[in-house]
C-alpha cells in the first residue's frame, strides 16, 4: 500500500514530538501506549487488541516488552493544529536496559510512567537516569489511579524526593480507563520540544534498531537528524561502509505506511534489501553516497552478555536446525552471542551468551516454540577470569573449560552493584538473604518515609541463581531491583563435579565458591536424587571437588513399573498413558546407560541453601 | 471387509452404595430405590435387544456384567436385565462363561440362588482385604466378616467364585497381605485378582495424596507384595496367567482372556468399550466416541503387547505372522530378551520377572513397533 505524505509540512519539525514510554515492568506501559493509538484514532476501537505494540507471542503471553517499537500517530491538539507524535515503546526489565538506551537516543522527551499502587521502583529510577542523562524532557505520569490501592500524592512525592523530577504538573492517569489520557497529550505538545536539525545539511540518521524481514531483507528503524532520505537514494552507513539502495522509506501507525521522504526529525522505517544484519548495525550512522555527512551521531556501547548456558539439541540431527535458529535470532538480537561448545555427556551443542535470566528464557522458549527444537539447557554461569600461573589469563565461559588446580594461580568473577528498593520493614530479610548470597553491604537511603534503597555489591553468579524471585518472595513482592557491572574480584572458586554412576558429567558441573561447596553438593545430590527416576539399575549420584567427594546419594533401581487392570476400555487408556511415557522420555538425554530427565540440568538453580 | 462376530459381551452397572476414595471408574453412589437406576436398567434391557436383533450376541462366549457394583441394583432388577439376557444370548452354550460382580455389602443367599438361577455361572466379589483397619483406609463399604460371610455364601451354589485383592496400600503390611491371600486361598475361591493400589488423577485418595495427608504407595512395597501374592498363592495350587490374575487349573477368566487376546466384544452401557474389528481395522469405541481406531500393523502390535502380559507370552508362530506386518517385530523381542524382559523357552516368548514387575518399558517398546 502505498500513499502519499500527510504530514504538515515536509520539511518543519516544529509540530514533531519523539518521545518514549519509559517505566517500571509492569506498571502499564504498554496499556498506555495502547491507549494513546486508541484515542488519536490511530487504530479504530474495534481492532484494539491488546499490547498492540508487544508483536511476538512471548510479549503478549507474559505481559512485557522485549523490542523496540516505533509508531507515528498524528494527533489535533485542543489549539487546533495537528502534530506528528512518535512513540518508542522501549522493554521495561532489567534485562534489556540496553534497547531503553538506544530508544532513548531517538527522542527528545519521555513519558515516565509510575503505578500509582506501587511507586517508584528501581527500574523507575534507572530508567529515569537515563532519560536524564540523554538530556531528555520527561513528564511524570501517576497511572493506575482507577485502583482503590492507588496513592498518587505518595508516587508525586517519591518522584520528587527520589528522583528530583518536579512532580506538580505529573499527569493522573488510568491507562485502563482512558482517563488522563487527554492530559497526557496535551502536555506532549507543549512539554517535549520539537526536534532541531538541519534540513539542508547532508543526512544524517540514527539506527536505533534493525531487524531482518525474510520478503525485503534488513529493515532499519530510524531517526533523521538533519537532512532527509529519499526512496532511490543511495545510502552509505557510515562505520560499517555498506552502501546500499533505499528501496522504501515509511512510518508505521502502526501498520507500515509508505512515505516519499523521511526529513529532519522524523522517525521511520527503512528497507534496504541488504541480507545481513550485521550490516546495519544499530547505532551506526545512516548518510548520503552522494553527499556524506562527515561525522558520524554518536553511537552506544556494544552490549556484553552477562551470563551463559549450554544449549543441546536432544537429538542430535537438530544441530544444524538450532545453529540456524541461533542465526535467525541473532539477526535482531545483536546481545545474543553464541559459540559452538561440545559435551561428552550431550554431544555438540552451543555455549549461548545472554543479557539475563529472563533473556535466556525468552530465546530458550522462542528458539523451542518458534522453531519446534526440543532443547536442553545446563544451567547458567558467568564469564571468570583465571589467572594461571605461567601468567596467561584465560576467560571461562563454561565449568568445563576450568583448567587444573594446579595451574591457577587465582580466579576472578564479575561482581554487580546492586539496588534495592523497598519498604524499611523489609530490609532484614534482603539483608539475610544477600549476605547469603556474598553480598557486602555498601550504603542505604530513606528516598522517602515508604521506600529504602539499599545498595549492595554481590557476586553475578549469585544472582543468576534465583537471587530475584527469592528478593521478591522473602518481601512479599515489594522489593525491585536494579543492578550494573561492578568489574571483576578476586574469589575462592572451586569446579564441582557431578558423577552418575562413577562417571562425571561434564554438563552438570559447575563452580561454586569453595566454603559453600560441601552445602551445595550436598544439596544438588539430594535434588538430582528426586529428579533422575529409578532406571533398571542402581544409579549412584556422587558431588566431588577434584577428586574428593563431598556427597554421596544413590537412585534405587526400579522395582516395579506395570500397569495392573487392563480390561476392555483400560487398553485404550493405557495406550494413552505408555504413549505420555514415551513422550515424556523423549525429554530425557541417555548419559551412558542413565536417563536424565532435562531439569536436571537447571537442578542448581532449584537447591535451597 | 466384513467385521468379525463379538465373542464377549460386557455389560456395566455404573451404580454402588458409596464412592470409594481410590476408585476413578465410571460409577454413581445412588440409593437403592433411587428411579435412575430403573431408568438405566430399562435402557439396558432395550440395548440387549436391539442387538441380539441385529444378529450381534449369535455368537457370544461369554458375558460380564461388571461395575460400579452390579448387586448393588437388588435382585428385581437384576432378574430384568438377567432374563433379558437368557432370551438374547444362547446361555446354554456349551463352556459359556457368564461373569457377575458384586460386593459383599449387597449380596445375600438369595441373591445367590436366583442369579445361579437366571444363568449366571461365575461370581467375582469386590473383597480387597480381610483386614478391617485395611478395608477402612480404602473406605469400602463391607468388613472382613462380611466378606467372609459372602464368599461362603457364593460358594454354596458356584463352584467359580473370584475376589479382588488390593496391595500396596498405605497402613497395609505384608503380613497383612499375606494373610489376605492365604485366608481367600483357604477359603476356597478358584481364582483371584491382585492389583497394586494406584492414585488415579481427581479421586479423593489423589487429593489426599497432594495434601500430604495420605502416603503415596511405595514402589518397592508394591513389588514385594506383587512378589509375594505369586509365592503364597502357587503354594495353594494357583496359576500367575496374567500380570495381576491367579487362577487354579481350569479356573482362568475366559471373559478376560478375550480382552488380551484380540477377541471382539460387545460393551453395553455407560462407558461400556466396544471393539470391533476385521483382517485390515480394530476400533474401540466408547460412549458413541472412536477411543483406538488401529491398522492391522497396529493390532499386530497391541497383540503382542498383550500377549506378553500372559504367562504363556507369545508363541514363534504368533510371533513370525506379526512380522509378516512388522518385519523388525523379531528383532525387538530378541532385543527385550537381551536386557532380561523376555525369556524363549520352548517355542515361546515369556515374560521374565523382569518383566512381570516392570513391563511398562516392554509393553511400550511392543506398541512403538506401530506408532
Amino acid at each position: 500500500m502505498s500513499q502519499a505524505s500527510s504530514h504538515i509540512d515536509q520539511h518543519d519539525p516544529s509540530h514533531i514530538r519523539n518521545f518514549s514510554i519509559i517505566a517500571h515492568i509492569d506498571h502499564g506501559k504498554s496499556t498506555l501506549s495502547d491507549r494513546i493509538l486508541e484515542q488519536t484514532g490511530t487504530v479504530a476501537a474495534r481492532d484494539m487488541q491488546e499490547q498492540l505494540l508487544d508483536t511476538m507471542d512471548i510479549e503478549r503471553e507474559r505481559g512485557i516488552t522485549i523490542k523496540s517499537q516505533a509508531v507515528r500517530v498524528n494527533y489535533t491538539a485542543d489549539d487546533g493544529e495537528t502534530y506528528e507524535f512518535n512513540l518508542i515503546d522501549t522493554p521495561g526489565h532489567v534485562d534489556f536496559t540496553y534497547e531503553v538506551s538506544r530508544s532513548l537516543a531517538a527522542c527528545e522527551g519521555a513519558v515516565l510512567v509510575v503505578d500509582a499502587t506501587q511507586g517508584v521502583e528501581a527500574q523507575t529510577v534507572a530508567n529515569a537516569m537515563m532519560a536524564m542523562n540523554a538530556d531528555l524532557e520527561i513528564i511524570p505520569l501517576i497511572n493506575k489511579i482507577d485502583l482503590p490501592a492507588s496513592d498518587p500524592d505518595r508516587a508525586r512525592a517519591q518522584i520528587e524526593d527520589g528522583l528530583a523530577i518536579p512532580a506538580d504538573d505529573a499527569v493522573l492517569c488510568s491507562a485502563k480507563t482512558g482517563e488522563g489520557v487527554h492530559d497526557l497529550l496535551e502536555s506532549i505538545v507543549y512539554n517535549i520540544p520539537a526536534p532541531v536539525g538541519d534540513y539542508d545539511a547532508p543526512l544524517r540518521a540514527l539506527i536505533f534498531d534493525s531487524y531482518f524481514d525474510a520478503y525485503r531483507g534488513v529493515v532499519a528503524l530510524i531517526r533523521v537528524v538533519d537532512g532527509c532520505v529519499r526512496k532511490g537514494d543511495t545510502i552509505r552507513i557510515m562505520q560499517v561502509g555498506t552502501e546500499t539502495l533505499v528501496e522504501e522509506v515509511g512510518a508505521r501507525k502502526p501498520s507500515e505506511i509508505a512515505l516519499d521522504d523521511l526529513s529532519v526529525g522524523d522517525v521511520g522505517y527503512l528497507v534496504t534489501g541488504l541480507k545481513d544484519v550485521a550490516q546495519v548495525k544499530v547505532g551506526d550512522t545512516i548518510t548520503l553516497k552522494s553527499r556524506p555527512a562527515t561525522k558520524a551521531l554518536p553511537g552506544y556501547r556494544d552490549v556484553k552478555p552477562m551470563v551463559f548456558t549450554g544449549l543441546y539439541p536432544i537429538e542430535g540431527d537438530q544441530y544444524e536446525p538450532l545453529k540456524e535458529a541461533l542465526e535467525k535470532l541473532a539477526l535482531n538480537d545483536p546481545a545474543l552471542v553464541w559459540e559452538p561448545e561440545t559435551s561428552h555427556a550431550l554431544g555438540f551443542g552451543f555455549r549461548v551468551g545472554f543479557l539475563g535470566l529472563l533473556h535466556m528464557e525468552v530465546i530458550e522458549e522462542r528458539l523451542e516454540r518458534e522453531f519446534g527444537l526440543n532443547l536442553l539447557a545446563t544451567a547458567p554461569s558467568v564469564e571468570y577470569h583465571v589467572l594461571k600461573k605461567n601468567g596467561e589469563m584465560i576467560s571461562l565461559h563454561s565449568p568445563q573449560e576450568m583448567p587444573d588446580p594446579s595451574e591457577i594461580e587465582h580466579i576472578e568473577e564479575p561482581y554487580l552493584r546492586v539496588k534495592i528498593l523497598v519498604p524499611p520493614d523489609y530490609v532484614g530479610p534482603v539483608m539475610d538473604l544477600t549476605n547469603s548470597r556474598r553480598g557486602t553491604f555498601v550504603n542505604m537511603n530513606y528516598l522517602s518515609s515508604t521506600t529504602v534503597e539499599v545498595i549492595w555489591e554481590m557476586p553475578l553468579s549469585e544472582m543468576i541463581l534465583d537471587y530475584f524471585d527469592r528478593l521478591k518472595s522473602s518481601t512479599k513482592g515489594y522489593a525491585s531491583l536494579d543492578y550494573e557491572m561492578a568489574g571483576y574480584k578476586p574469589s575462592k572458586l572451586v569446579k564441582l563435579d557431578i558423577l552418575l554412576a562413577g562417571k562425571p558429567v561434564d554438563a552438570l558441573s559447575f563452580i561454586v565458591h569453595a566454603d559453600n561447596a560441601y552445602n551445595r553438593g550436598n544439596a544438588i545430590a539430594r535434588k538430582l536424587k528426586e529428579i533422575i527416576p529409578r532406571q533398571m539399575f542402581e544409579v549412584p549420584i556422587q558431588a566431588a571437588v577434584g577428586g574428593r567427594v563431598l556427597a554421596r546419594t544413590t537412585v534405587k533401581a526400579k522395582r516395579k513399573d506395570v500397569l495392573a487392570k487392563c480390561y476392555g476400555g483400560d487398553i485404550s487408556r493405557k495406550r494413552k498413558l505408555l504413549e505420555k511415557q514415551k513422550e515424556g522420555k523423549k525429554r530425557m538425554k541417555a548419559i551412558g546407560s542413565v536417563e536424565v530427565p532435562q531439569e536436571a540440568f537447571m537442578a542448581i538453580l532449584k537447591v535451597d541453601d | 471387509m466384513p467385521y468379525e462376530p463379538y465373542k464377549a459381551l460386557y455389560i456395566h452397572i455404573p451404580f454402588c452404595v458409596k464412592r470409594c476414595g481410590y476408585c476413578d471408574f465410571t460409577t454413581h453412589a445412588i440409593a437403592q430405590d433411587d428411579v435412575r437406576i430403573d431408568e438405566y436398567v430399562e435402557h439396558l434391557v432395550i440395548d440387549i435387544r436391539r442387538s441380539a436383533k441385529a444378529g450381534d450376541l449369535s455368537e457370544i462366549q461369554t458375558v460380564y456384567i461388571g461395575g460400579g457394583t452390579p448387586s448393588h441394583i437388588g435382585l428385581s432388577r437384576l432378574s430384568s436385565l438377567l432374563y433379558a439376557l437368557s432370551v438374547s444370548v444362547d446361555l446354554t452354550r456349551e463352556g459359556l462363561e457368564f461373569t457377575m460382580e458384586a460386593n459383599p455389602e449387597s449380596l445375600d443367599e438369595r441373591m445367590v440362588r436366583d442369579i445361579w438361577a437366571l444363568g449366571v455361572n461365575r461370581l467375582s466379589l469386590g473383597v480387597q482385604s480381610f483386614d478391617d483397619e485395611v478395608l477402612k483406609v480404602l473406605g469400602r463399604a463391607h468388613d472382613a466378616s462380611k466378606a467372609r460371610d459372602a464368599i461362603r455364601v457364593a460358594l454354596e451354589r458356584f463352584e467359580n467364585v473370584s475376589i479382588d485383592l488390593m496391595c500396596g496400600i498405605p497402613g497395609q503390611s505384608s503380613t497383612s497381605f499375606e494373610e489376605s491371600l492365604r485366608e481367600a486361598a483357604e477359603l476356597g475361591v478358584k481364582h483371584i485378582s491382585v492389583y497394586p493400589l494406584t492414585i488415579e488423577p481427581h479421586t479423593r485418595f489423589d487429593q489426599l495424596v497432594l495434601a500430604g495427608e495420605l502416603d503415596e504407595p511405595d514402589e518397592d512395597t508394591e513389588a514385594e507384595h506383587m512378589e509375594l501374592a505369586e509365592r503364597v498363592l502357587s503354594e495353594y495350587g494357583f496359576t500367575r496367567y496374567e500380570v495381576a490374575s491367579y487362577a487354579k487349573p481350569g479356573f482362568e477368566s475366559r471373559h478376560n482372556t478375550a480382552y488380551w487376546t484380540g477377541v471382539p466384544y460387545l460393551g453395553i452401557g455407560r462407558s461400556a468399550t466396544t471393539m470391533t474389528q476385521n483382517g485390515e481395522r480394530r476400533m474401540r469405541v466408547t460412549d458413541g466416541e472412536v477411543v483406538d481406531d488401529l491398522d492391522r500393523r497396529q493390532m499386530e502390535a497391541e497383540d503382542l503387547m498383550l500377549g506378553m502380559r500372559l504367562s504363556r507370552g507369545v508363541s514363534d508362530e504368533r510371533l513370525s505372522k506379526a512380522c509378516e506386518f512388522i518385519p523388525e517385530a523379531l528383532a525387538a523381542m530378541e532385543e527385550l530378551a537381551g536386557e532380561g524382559f523376555v525369556d524363549h523357552v520352548e517355542g515361546r516368548w515369556i515374560p521374565t520377572r523382569q518383566g512381570w514387575l516392570c513391563g511398562n518399558d516392554m509393553y511400550s517398546r511392543l506398541l512403538e513397533l506401530a506408532p
